[in-house]
């Protein structure tokens, strides 16, 4: 499926760091869970998809405003990151990626003796 | 892990287009007040959009259909005026996609698929030819 001629394009993504976690959207629009692969390997997050929209069998195309490509795009993590915590959720197109921040950068209350 | 592949100068340089209108897509969409890319299919009975609209649902989007177009626009959350009382919120954006030929309203369907609505508008069948008679 995969060789040097499929072209990837980068999808549209957007973080939110929250005080407990950061969250990666990646727009992904005709994509289904069995097309994205989602893989972690050091600090660097890979998103890799497979074209999966069909065109209407039997119908001419009379009208093109977008393509449906592949994806790909690699995303180096925060430093605070819990890497044992990645966990990814693909839904109407969008991909959201959750990653918890180690519980040793939380803010955390010192009792005073 | 690395491996060899032949560089093909020509799969680069269609990278780099994709990435340009991409940037320049989203630029001009926001200049315009940003509305979704469509696709129109044809066929003889039927004519079929394809809306991308990555992570809305049923309940985000409106669809109206006139004689022989067909609008699609975003719903605006209900919003109220200073007194309390629902107050009418414009669509962030709509589109207006004419169409060759009458619309069967009856039997035009449209559903979400991954981030994708596609709208099947089936062509209305034939109107008989209706002959007056003159007094």
């Amino acid at each position: 499926m995969n060789n040097e001629n499929t072209k990837y394009i980068v999808p549209t993504v957007r973080m939110n760091e929250r005080p407990e976690d950061y969250e990666f959207t990646f727009e992904l629009p005709g994509i289904g869970k069995e097309e994205a692969e989602l893989h972690v390997e050091g600090r660097t997050l890979t998103l890799k998809t497979h074209a999966a929209y069909q065109a209407p069998a039997g119908f001419k195309l009379v009208a093109q405003e977008f393509d449906r490509p592949n994806y790909a795009v690699s995303v180096d993590l925060p430093e605070l990151c819990d890497l044992a915590t990645v966990s990814g959720a693909l839904e109407n197109g969008l991909l959201k990626v959750n990653v918890k921040k180690r519980p040793e950068t939380q803010p955390r209350k010192i009792a005073i003796a | 892990m690395s491996t060899l592949t032949e560089l093909n100068p020509w799969n680069l340089l269609d990278t780099l287009l994709d990435t340009n209108n991409r940037v320049f897509r989203n630029v001009c969409n926001r200049a315009a007040g940003r509305f979704p890319p469509v696709n129109v299919y044809l066929d003889d009975n039927a004519t079929i959009i394809d809306v991308e609209l990555p992570g809305k649902t049923a309940k985000d989007v409106d669809l109206s259909l006139e004689a022989q177009a067909v609008v699609i626009s975003d719903k605006p959350a209900d919003t109220v005026d200073e007194h309390g009382k629902p107050s009418p919120a414009k669509p962030a954006w709509s589109r207006r996609v004419e169409l060759p030929f009458r619309v069967d309203h009856d039997k035009a369907n449209a559903k979400f698929i991954n981030g994708i609505l596609r709208i099947e508008l089936p062509r209305a069948d034939a109107v008989a030819a209706h002959r007056i008679k003159i007094a």
